[in-house]
C-alpha cells in the first residue's frame, strides 16, 4: 500500500478549474482530476502534455498500410501470378481498396487497444470509484509528501478554492 | 447578453475598411485580364473561352462554396461559425458577378462545345442520340434557371444574416434554416447539372456519373480554404481579433475532411473506369494520362490530397495560421489544377499551357471576386452582433 492520497470534492467547473491551477502552482503532486463530464480547459489546468496516442494511431496506420501492399504485391506478382482481363499483375490501383481499408482497420483497433493499455483498463478489473464523480461533483486528487504539514497545506488550499469537502484515502498502485 | 458581446460590438462599428491602393489595383486587375481575354476573343477564341470557362467556374465555385458552407452550418444548427460568418456570406456576395462570367459564355457555345458546332450533329450518331438534352436553346435556358436559383437563394441568406443585426434575435437563424435547407436539396440537383453542362460536355462522348460528386468535393475543399485564408488575413488586419486557434482547428479539420473526401470521389471515378477499361469511358483519361497532360494528371492528385494529408495530420499543424495559409495556397492550386485538366484537353489535347490568356482569366475573374468579396466585407459589420449563436462562437473551444 502506498501513502494515503488527499481528495477534494468541488461543485463547480469553475472552481474545479482554478484549483487544478493552483495545486500545481504550489507544487503539490496532482494525481489527477475526477469529472462526470469533459471541461474544456482541464488539460491546459493539469498541464498534460499532448497525447501520445496519435504516435500509435500513425504508427500502425502506417503498418496496416504496408503490410496490405506488401501481401497484395506478393500474392498477386510474385507467388501466383495471375491474369486478370489483361491487367499487369502489378495492378497497383486495384491494391488501393484493400491498403486503405486495412489502413483505417490497424489505425483504429491499435489505437483502441493502446488506450486500453495505457489507462489499465481490462475486463474483470476492479475499480475504486469516487463518490457522485461520475454524476454531479469534481474531485481532484492529490498525492501529498510524507510531513503533516504539506498535507495542512494541500487541504487548506483546497479549502480555499471551495472544496466541499475533503477525504484521505489509501489506493492501490 | 453578456458583456464579451457588447464590448464585442463597439470594436467592430462598421465593416473593414480595404486599402484604397488594394482596391484600385483589384479594379486595375480586372480591367487589364477581362481586357485580355476579350481581345483573346479574336486572337484565339478557343483558349480565351477556355481560359474564360476554369476561372469563372472556379470563382463561381468559391462564391457558391461559402453560401453551401452557411447552409451546411445553419442545418446543422452549428454555432462555432458564427465569428467569421461574415466571411462565407461575402463570398456568397460574389454569386451574381460569377453568375454574369459564365452567361458570357453563351455566345460563343458554338465555339467552345463540340456538340454545338453547326452539322455535327448530322455526321456524329452518338451526339445526334443525346440531341434532346445537348441543344443551345436548352442549354440556355438550364444555365438561366440553375443561375437564377443560386443568385436568389445566396441574396437571400446575406440578407436575413445582416437584417439580423438590426433586429436581432432566433426569427431570422430560423428562417435562414429554412432557407438552407431548400437551398442544399435545389443545390445538389442544379450543381450535378451545372457540372455536367458546362465542364462534362466539353468531351460530348464520354460520361461519368460521380462526376458532379467530385466536382462538389472540390466545391467544399477550395471554399473551405478560401475562408481559412481571408479569415487568417483579416484577423492579422485586426478585424476579426475574436478569431481563436479553436476555430481555425475545425476549419483545418474541414480542410483534411474535405480533402480526402475530393480523393476519394478522384479515386472512385479513376479506378472503376481503370478496372472496366471499356474505351467509351477510357479515352477520357487516355487523354490525360499520355503526352503533355501526363505530369499535371499526376501533380494533380499530389496537390488536392496527398501534401495537403500529410502536412494536416498532426493536431497543432490544424491550429497554425501560417502553416493553414501554405496548406490552403496548395489546396487552392490544386483546384485550378483539377479544373484545367477537366477543361483544358477538349481544345488542348497537347498539353498544359499557362500563356498570357489563362493568367489573364484567372487574374482578371480573381480580382472581380475579390472586389466582390471586398466590397461586402467593408459594407457589412464583421461581427453578426444579432446572431444568438455569437456567444458560443466566442466561447468555441475544440
Amino acid at each position: 500500500m502506498s501513502a494515503p492520497v488527499l481528495i477534494g470534492y468541488f461543485e463547480h467547473e469553475a472552481q474545479v478549474l482554478a484549483a487544478t491551477r493552483a495545486v500545481r502552482e504550489a507544487g503539490h503532486d496532482l494525481r489527477d482530476v475526477y469529472t462526470p463530464y469533459a471541461v474544456h480547459g482541464l488539460d491546459d489546468a493539469m498541464g498534460l502534455k499532448p497525447s501520445r496516442l496519435t504516435w500509435v494511431c500513425f504508427g500502425a496506420g502506417l503498418l496496416g498500410c504496408t503490410l496490405a501492399l506488401s501481401l497484395q504485391l506478393y500474392t498477386s506478382v510474385v507467388s501466383w501470378p495471375l491474369n486478370v482481363g489483361g491487367k499487369p499483375f502489378n495492378s497497383f490501383p486495384a491494391f488501393i481498396p484493400v491498403t486503405f481499408e486495412l489502413t483505417v482497420l490497424f489505425a483504429a483497433l491499435s489505437t483502441v487497444a493502446a488506450f486500453l493499455v495505457r489507462a489499465r483498463l481490462f475486463p474483470g478489473k476492479k475499480l475504486q470509484t469516487l463518490p457522485r464523480v461520475t454524476d454531479d461533483r469534481f474531485a481532484i486528487v492529490i498525492a501529498p509528501r510524507q510531513s503533516p504539514e504539506s498535507l495542512e497545506a494541500a487541504e487548506d488550499l483546497l479549502r480555499r478554492h471551495g472544496a466541499v469537502a475533503t477525504d484521505l484515502k489509501e489506493v492501490g498502485p | 447578453m453578456s458583456a464579451p458581446v457588447e464590448a464585442a460590438s463597439t470594436e467592430s462599428q462598421g465593416g473593414f475598411a480595404v486599402s484604397p491602393v488594394f482596391h484600385r489595383a483589384a479594379q486595375v486587375a480586372a480591367g487589364a485580364g477581362l481586357g485580355v481575354l476579350v481581345l483573346g476573343l479574336v486572337q484565339a477564341p478557343e483558349r480565351a473561352l477556355t481560359s474564360l470557362l476554369t476561372s469563372g467556374f472556379y470563382f463561381l465555385c468559391l462564391g457558391l462554396g461559402g453560401a453551401v458552407f452557411l447552409a451546411l452550418m445553419y442545418v446543422a444548427n452549428a454555432g462555432w461559425f458564427t465569428v467569421f460568418k461574415r466571411i462565407p456570406e461575402a463570398f456568397a456576395s460574389y454569386v451574381p458577378w460569377g453568375a454574369v462570367t459564365l452567361l458570357a459564355l453563351l455566345p460563343f457555345v458554338t465555339t467552345l462545345y463540340p456538340w454545338a458546332k453547326p452539322g455535327v450533329m448530322e455526321t456524329d450518331h452518338l451526339l445526334h442520340e443525346k440531341a434532346a438534352f445537348l441543344n443551345v436553346p436548352f442549354f440556355a435556358i438550364r444555365m438561366g434557371v440553375m443561375l437564377a436559383v443560386w443568385v436568389g437563394f445566396t441574396w437571400m441568406l446575406r440578407r436575413n444574416s445582416l437584417r439580423q443585426d438590426v433586429e436581432r434575435g432566433e426569427p431570422l437563424t430560423r428562417k435562414n434554416v429554412t432557407v438552407s435547407a431548400v437551398f442544399l436539396v435545389l443545390f445538389s440537383l442544379t450543381f450535378c447539372l451545372a457540372a455536367f453542362d458546362w465542364l462534362m460536355s466539353l468531351e460530348p462522348h464520354w460520361f461519368s456519373t460521380i462526376y458532379a460528386l467530385y466536382n462538389v468535393a472540390g466545391l467544399l475543399s477550395s471554399s473551405v480554404c478560401a475562408i481559412t485564408v481571408v479569415a487568417v488575413l483579416l484577423h492579422r488586419a485586426g478585424a476579426l481579433p475574436r478569431l481563436n486557434s479553436s476555430h481555425l482547428h475545425d476549419l483545418g479539420k474541414l480542410m483534411f475532411g474535405f480533402a480526402t473526401l475530393w480523393a476519394y470521389l478522384w479515386f472512385s471515378q479513376f479506378m472503376l473506369i481503370w478496372y472496366a477499361n471499356i474505351p467509351e469511358e477510357t479515352v477520357y483519361f487516355i487523354a490525360r494520362m499520355h503526352g503533355g497532360w501526363e505530369v499535371p494528371f499526376y501533380v494533380n492528385v499530389v496537390l488536392n490530397w496527398a501534401l495537403p494529408f500529410v502536412l494536416l495530420l498532426p493536431r497543432p499543424a490544424k491550429m497554425n495560421p501560417n502553416h493553414l495559409l501554405r496548406v490552403a495556397g496548395v489546396l487552392l492550386v490544386g483546384r485550378w489544377l483539377d479544373l484545367q485538366l477537366m477543361v483544358a484537353p477538349a481544345h488542348q489535347p497537347e498539353g498544359l499551357t499557362v500563356g498570357v490568356y489563362e493568367l489573364a482569366g484567372l487574374v482578371g475573374v480573381g480580382a472581380l471576386f475579390t472586389l466582390a468579396v471586398t466590397r461586402a466585407v467593408r459594407t457589412s459589420p464583421m461581427l453578426p452582433v444579432g446572431d444568438p449563436y455569437l456567444v458560443e462562437s466566442l466561447h468555441h473551444h475544440t
